[in-house]
């Protein structure tokens, strides 16, 4: 059963862009990528979803209900981590919490407890002096402490240290072996591949298409700055390089393909420094387009 | 819940609100008899004032000298404005902080109707001005006591009461309105309470000309003018009326407009 279904859901505002005829669905047990460019319409699509706001046309169903109709009853059950994190700053976290859980009908304040520790978040602190990445960590235990069935997740991992975000990942995973339905939005690329299991890409509020991961990382793209011991080098002859630009001593590449033929190529080069990098997802986007033209592989 | 959490918050602005008004009213009260002692000189110093002052005052209708005249023209005053002003920044905040502070995307996203959030929010108002009332209504019982043999008509004192009560449920039925629509509470907090400055200058100056004197029709404070209520020892039940209905309005349209409203933060 599908746990999330759009059907050409729209959302239009006076001035901004809003969303436009997107439709996909998630399936349960599901690690669903939400991914785009900033302004892209990932956030408003799931403030629609979770009837902050109401859709101007089309529909979508969670847990085969109607997200306007049956808003209540849908939250009941889902967890939601906003992308930014905004609670009262007069309460401490612990307060917070347990008037978060108290909402819920399943609420366990030994899961809760067990959450803040896990996350080594402490309870007895006063919000409005905790720091922006313990504020997201308050937002990560508020979202999952009720055990629900679907988590939403807006750009999670913001505010959190790479130690911090490789725990909540695995906290993830448990919460997927748990039997919850993950819709997990970001504009990071890489931890929309470590993690989910199927993407959907949006762009300037249109859905660009849901794919597989695997057909996502098939196209794994690589920024590369190669600086040359010598001015005006010559370019580099590979199978794979997309695009090349020659500056100073520096060569600027986008590299889609295997990693191992263009080490051994770079390692036969008079190469002062090497830079490889995770390109932006407008570059992404743009090597993805150019695919879908023509030179499908 | 979400009523719990709104108490929690707001008793202690209440309780600093309940002190001040009920100090007010006990010091006041105990002015009365040096008053009433010299009501004779009293009277003629009044005499003295121009007639349109007296008006605005209300002392050609009302008697400084007995127990219920001074009530209505110093103390009730004192409760009307102040209670009203506090009704009107209590409501004005209660739903658009909410949005203000950036807690609606959370609030919102629990298993609660929008409903049931105007609901319990407009409830706590309810308490909270029910509580500064009775407050109000306990301290002029104990200021009461230095009138001596004074008497007090319970009847007419009870409708007092029940006249400033309403009076400030109708001003917070409007500024939850505001609430309801309203982003930012700075701009709600300054729209509410300037309600009640402005309208409580219109039912002051109208008795000043006969040309703005309609302007008393869209006062509330008209609506539970003490002097009627003390002359005649009834509340006009049109006026309770209207004053109802301008509640009810609000509180409807307020109910309307959140449920439909786009959250935005």
């Amino acid at each position: 059963m599908a746990i999330v279904e759009l059907h050409q859901l729209t959302k239009r505002y006076k001035n901004n862009r809003g969303i436009e005829d997107v439709s996909f669905s998630i399936e349960e047990e599901e690690i669903f990528g939400f991914i785009g460019p900033n302004g892209a319409g990932k956030s408003t699509t799931i403030r629609t979803l979770l009837n902050l706001i109401f859709p101007t046309s089309g529909r979508a169903s969670i847990f085969g209900k109607d997200i306007v109709r049956d808003s209540k009853e849908i939250r009941q059950h889902i967890g939601y981590l906003p992308s930014e994190v905004h609670y009262y700053d007069d309460m401490k976290v612990i307060d917070l919490l347990s008037y978060s859980g108290r909402f819920h009908r399943n609420f366990n304040e030994d899961r809760m407890k067990k959450l803040a520790k896990s996350l080594d978040l402490d309870i007895t602190r006063k919000i409005e002096d905790l720091s922006f990445g313990n504020r997201k960590k308050v937002g990560i235990v508020q979202a999952l402490l009720h055990e629900p069935k679907l988590i939403i997740l807006d750009e999670p991992t913001s505010g959190l240290d790479p130690l911090m975000q490789h725990h909540f990942f695995e906290l993830l995973r448990e919460e997927q072996h748990r039997g919850a339905t993950i819709f997990f939005s970001s504009h990071i690329l890489s931890e929309v591949q470590k993690m989910c299991d199927r993407v959907a890409i949006i762009k300037e509020g249109r859905l660009v298409k849901v794919e597989s991961i695997e057909s996502l990382t098939k196209n794994r793209v690589k920024n590369i700055t190669l600086t040359f011991e010598k001015e005006n080098p010559s370019a580099v002859d590979l199978e794979g390089i997309v695009k090349q630009e020659v500056k100073g001593r520096d060569i600027k590449l986008l590299y889609s393909g295997d990693i191992h033929p263009l080490l051994d190529q770079l390692s036969s080069l008079p190469l002062e420094d090497v830079v490889i990098e995770e390109p932006s997802l407008e570059e992404v986007f743009m090597h993805y387009y150019e695919n879908e033209g023509g030179e499908e592989k | 819940m979400i009523m719990e959490r709104e108490w929690k918050r707001s008793r202690k602005s209440l309780l600093i609100w309940c002190l001040i008004l009920s100090g007010l009213i006990i010091w006041l009260l105990s002015i009365f008899p040096q008053f009433a002692d010299q009501q004779e000189s009293m009277e003629q110093l009044f005499e003295a004032y121009p007639e349109s002052m007296r008006e605005m005052f209300q002392m050609n209708e009302l008697s400084l000298g007995t127990l219920m005249g001074f009530y209505g023209i110093e103390v009730y005053m004192m409760i009307t404005l102040l209670g009203s002003i506090y009704a009107a920044i209590l409501a004005s905040n209660m739903l658009a902080k909410e949005e203000g502070d950036k807690t609606a995307e959370f609030l919102l996203s629990k298993p609660v109707t929008r409903g049931q959030v105007v609901m319990q929010k407009l409830a706590l108002i309810l308490l909270n001005i029910f509580t500064l009332n009775a407050a109000a209504a306990f301290a002029s019982f104990i200021g009461f006591q230095f009138a001596g043999d004074h008497k007090v008509p319970v009847k007419t004192f009870a409708l007092l009461i029940a006249a400033a009560f309403l009076l400030h449920l109708t001003f917070a039925a409007l500024a939850f309105l505001l609430s309801s629509f309203m982003k930012r509470t700075r701009n709600t907090l300054a729209i509410s309470i300037g309600i009640v400055i402005v309208t409580y200058f219109f039912q002051l100056m109208s008795g000043l000309s006969d040309s703005i004197e309609p302007l008393k029709y869209a006062s509330p404070f008209y609506y539970t003018d003490a002097a009627p209520i003390i002359n005649e020892n009834t509340l006009g039940p049109i006026h309770v009326i209207v004053l109802l209905s301008v509640s009810l309005v609000s509180i409807i349209g307020a109910f309307m407009i959140y449920k439909k409203k786009d959250i935005s933060v």
